[in-house]
C-alpha cells in the first residue's frame, strides 16, 4: 500500500499574504452581483408564497398519512412498529379488534402530533404493511390552534399521495 | 440662515447616522440577497408603494419600537443592564460629531465650520469615542449574568482592545503625513497633487496605513469577518443575548452608526474627504457655472439610465408596472425642476454667496456618495468572508497588523526626514 501525500495548501508567499485570496473572494461575490443587478429577471429564485417549489420529489418526506388497502379500507393493523420506532414519540395508537374479517387488528385511534413529530421517516421504514407513508408532498402544515396540529386517523386516511394514483394504495 | 447655517453640521450627523440606519439595514439585505443570488426583502409595502424593500426595513424598526419591554428575572444590576445599550449607542453617535462634511464656508466674513463639533481634538476624539463604545459592550455582557453574553463580550473587548493599538499606530503614521489632527486640515491637504497629477489622497500617500486602518475598522466595529463576538454558531448571539426589543434595537443600531462613523472616517483620512481629485474648493466655486452645467448633463444620463434599468428590473408582479409608473414620474418631475431651476440660475447668474453654498452641497453629496460606496465595500467583505476563529483575530492582530503598523511609522519618518 502506497502512501497518498496529500498536498496542504497555505505554504507559498502569496497564500501567505493572504490579500491575493481576499481579493479573488471579493471578485466572486462582486460578479454575482453585478450580474444579478443588471438583469433580476435571470435569478434562479423562487418567489415562496407565491411560486410553489416544483423540484419536490416522491422521496420528500412531507405530511403522513395512513394508506388504504385495495378495497378502500385501512391498511394499518395496530402493530405499534411505527409509534415503537419513533423518536419524539409523537404517534399515538389504541388498536381494536377488526370486524370485517380481512385482518385482525386494526387501530381505533391513530394519532400523531405534528408539533412533536421530526420528520425522520423512521415510522415510514418501520411499518410492515407500507401503512404509512410520507409522500404526501405537503411541506407546510398551518393550522390555527395547537390541537389541530394533532393528526387523527380521519385526518391522516384523507390525505393523498402526491405522486399518482397507482402508487397510493399499499402494497 | 445664519442660524441654519450653524446647525447645518449637526442635521447632517443625525442624517448620517441615524436616518441612514434603516437604508443601512436594507442594503445589507438585499446586497447580501444578490450576492447569493436571492431577491432579499421585496413584499413589504404601503398602498403599493415598496421603494426597493426599504419599506421593510422602517416595519422592523417600528415592529422593535413597539415591542414589549421585557427584562430577564435573573438580572441583579438592572441600573448596568439598561445603562449598556444607551453607552454603546451614544459613544457610536458622538464619533461622528467631528468629521468635515464640507470645506468651512465663508459668508458675509463670517466662517461656519460644517463639522458637528468645531473642537481642535479632531481625530483624538474619534479614536476616543471609539475605544469607548467598547465599555458598552462590556457593561452588557456582564450585567446580562449568562454565560454566552459575557464570552462574547470579554471576545468583543479584547478583540478591539488589541487592534486599538494597530490602528492607533497606523493614525501616527498618517499625522506624520498630514502633520496636523485637524480633520479639516487633513481633507484640505488631501486636494493638493503630487507631480502634478496624482491627487495625494491618503490611500496613495499611505497605502500601508490604509491596508492596516481598514482592516482595524472592521475589527473596532465588531464586523464580519472580525464579528466572533457574535458568533451565532457558538454563543448564540454574543453580548446581547439577554436584550430585547428596543435595547437590543440600540445594539443593532449603534453596530451600524459605529460602520458609518468609520466609514466616514476612512474617507476623511484616506480617500480625500469631501474633495474631488484634482479640484480644491476654490477651484469650484471659480468655475462653479461649469459644474452646473456637468451636473445637469450627468443628472439627466443618470436619470435616463436609472429609468430603463427600472423598466427592466421592477418586475416582481403585475401591480409593480403601476409602481414603476409612480416612481418614473415622480423621479423625472423631482429631476426636471431641479435641473431647470438650476439651469435658471446659470442663465441669471450666481450671486457670490450661492456660488458658496452651491459648492458646500455639491461637497455634502460627494461626501454622501464616498461614504456610501465605503458601505457597500463593508457589506460586500461580510457576504464575502467567513468569520475568523478568534485565536486567528488575536495572531493577525498582534503578530502581522502591529508589526506591519511600527514598520509604517518607520518608512514615513524616514521619508518625511529624506523630504525636508
Amino acid at each position: 500500500m502506497g502512501v497518498k501525500v496529500v498536498h496542504r495548501h497555505g505554504d507559498t508567499l502569496k497564500e501567505k499574504m493572504y490579500l491575493p485570496a481576499i481579493f479573488a473572494g471579493m471578485k466572486v461575490t462582486l460578479s454575482h452581483f453585478t450580474k444579478n443587478i443588471s438583469n433580476i429577471n435571470d435569478m434562479q429564485d423562487v418567489c415562496y408564497p407565491e411560486q410553489m417549489p416544483s423540484d419536490i420529489t416522491p422521496r420528500y418526506r412531507g405530511v403522513h398519512r395512513l394508506t388504504k388497502r385495495a378495497d378502500d379500507s385501512i391498511a394499518c393493523v395496530a402493530c405499534f412498529m411505527c409509534a415503537t420506532a419513533c423518536p419524539a414519540e409523537c404517534i399515538n395508537i389504541v388498536a381494536t379488534l377488526r370486524e370485517d374479517n380481512i385482518d385482525e387488528k386494526m387501530p381505533q385511534k391513530f394519532e400523531i402530533d405534528l408539533l412533536e413529530c421530526i420528520f425522520c421517516g423512521y415510522c415510514v421504514e418501520a411499518c410492515p404493511c407500507d401503512a404509512i407513508r410520507m409522500d404526501s408532498g405537503i411541506f407546510s402544515i398551518i393550522e390555527r390552534e395547537r390541537k389541530d396540529f394533532i393528526y387523527d386517523k380521519e385526518k391522516l386516511l384523507s390525505i393523498k399521495g402526491a405522486f399518482g394514483s397507482e402508487n397510493s394504495h399499499a402494497k | 440662515m445664519h442660524e441654519l447655517l450653524i446647525l447645518t453640521p449637526f442635521i447632517l450627523t443625525l442624517l448620517f447616522s441615524l436616518a441612514t440606519v434603516p437604508l443601512l439595514v436594507w442594503m445589507e439585505r438585499r446586497i447580501a440577497a444578490l450576492i447569493q443570488d436571492r431577491y432579499g426583502p421585496n413584499r413589504c409595502h404601503v398602498g403599493g408603494i415598496r421603494l426597493a424593500g426599504i419599506i421593510q426595513s422602517i416595519a422592523d424598526m417600528m415592529k422593535l419600537v413597539f415591542k414589549e419591554e421585557v427584562a430577564p428575572s435573573h438580572i441583579k444590576n438592572r441600573f448596568y443592564y439598561l445603562v449598556a445599550p444607551s453607552l454603546i449607542f451614544i459613544a457610536s453617535f458622538l464619533t461622528f460629531m467631528v468629521i468635515p462634511y464640507a470645506d468651512n464656508l465663508e459668508l458675509n466674513g463670517t466662517s461656519y465650520v460644517m463639522q458637528a463639533l468645531p473642537t481642535d481634538l479632531g481625530i483624538l476624539w474619534f479614536i476616543a469615542f471609539a475605544g469607548l463604545s467598547v465599555y458598552g459592550i462590556i457593561i452588557g455582557g456582564w450585567a446580562s449574568h449568562s454565560k454566552y453574553a459575557i464570552l462574547g463580550s470579554l471576545r468583543a473587548s479584547a478583540q478591539v482592545i488589541s487592534y486599538e493599538v494597530s490602528m492607533g499606530l497606523a493614525i501616527v503614521s498618517l499625522l506624520l503625513t498630514y502633520n496636523s489632527i485637524h480633520l479639516n486640515d487633513i481633507v484640505t491637504y488631501q486636494s493638493q497633487t503630487f507631480f502634478g497629477f496624482i491627487p495625494a489622497w491618503g490611500i496613495i500617500m499611505q497605502p500601508l496605513a490604509t491596508l492596516i486602518f481598514v482592516i482595524t475598522s472592521f475589527a473596532e466595529t465588531n464586523r464580519a469577518p472580525f464579528d466572533a463576538a457574535e458568533g451565532e454558531s457558538e454563543i448564540v448571539a454574543g453580548y446581547h443575548t439577554e436584550y430585547g426589543a428596543m435595547k437590543f434595537g440600540l445594539f443593532f443600531v449603534a453596530e451600524y452608526i459605529a460602520m458609518a462613523a468609520s466609514g466616514a472616517l476612512m474617507v476623511t483620512l484616506f480617500f480625500g474627504g469631501y474633495q474631488l481629485p484634482w479640484l480644491t474648493t476654490q477651484d469650484l466655486i471659480t468655475h462653479f457655472d461649469i459644474l452646473s452645467g456637468v451636473i445637469i448633463g450627468f443628472g439627466l444620463i443618470f436619470m435616463f439610465l436609472f429609468l430603463r434599468w427600472m423598466r427592466r428590473n421592477n418586475s416582481y408582479n403585475e401591480k409593480s408596472k403601476r409602481e414603476t409608473k409612480i416612481y418614473a414620474v415622480t423621479i423625472v418631475l423631482f429631476s426636471l425642476s431641479l435641473f431647470s431651476l438650476i439651469a435658471y440660475s446659470i442663465y441669471a447668474g450666481y450671486s457670490d454667496d450661492q456660488k458658496h453654498i452651491g459648492v458646500m452641497l455639491i461637497q455634502f453629496s460627494i461626501f454622501a456618495a464616498k461614504i456610501f460606496t465605503l458601505h457597500f465595500i463593508y457589506i460586500w467583505v461580510r457576504w464575502t468572508f467567513p468569520r475568523f476563529r478568534y485565536d486567528q483575530t488575536q495572531k493577525l492582530g498582534w503578530n502581522i497588523l502591529l508589526p506591519l503598523a511600527i514598520l509604517n511609522i518607520v518608512i514615513t519618518a524616514i521619508v518625511i526626514i529624506g523630504v525636508n
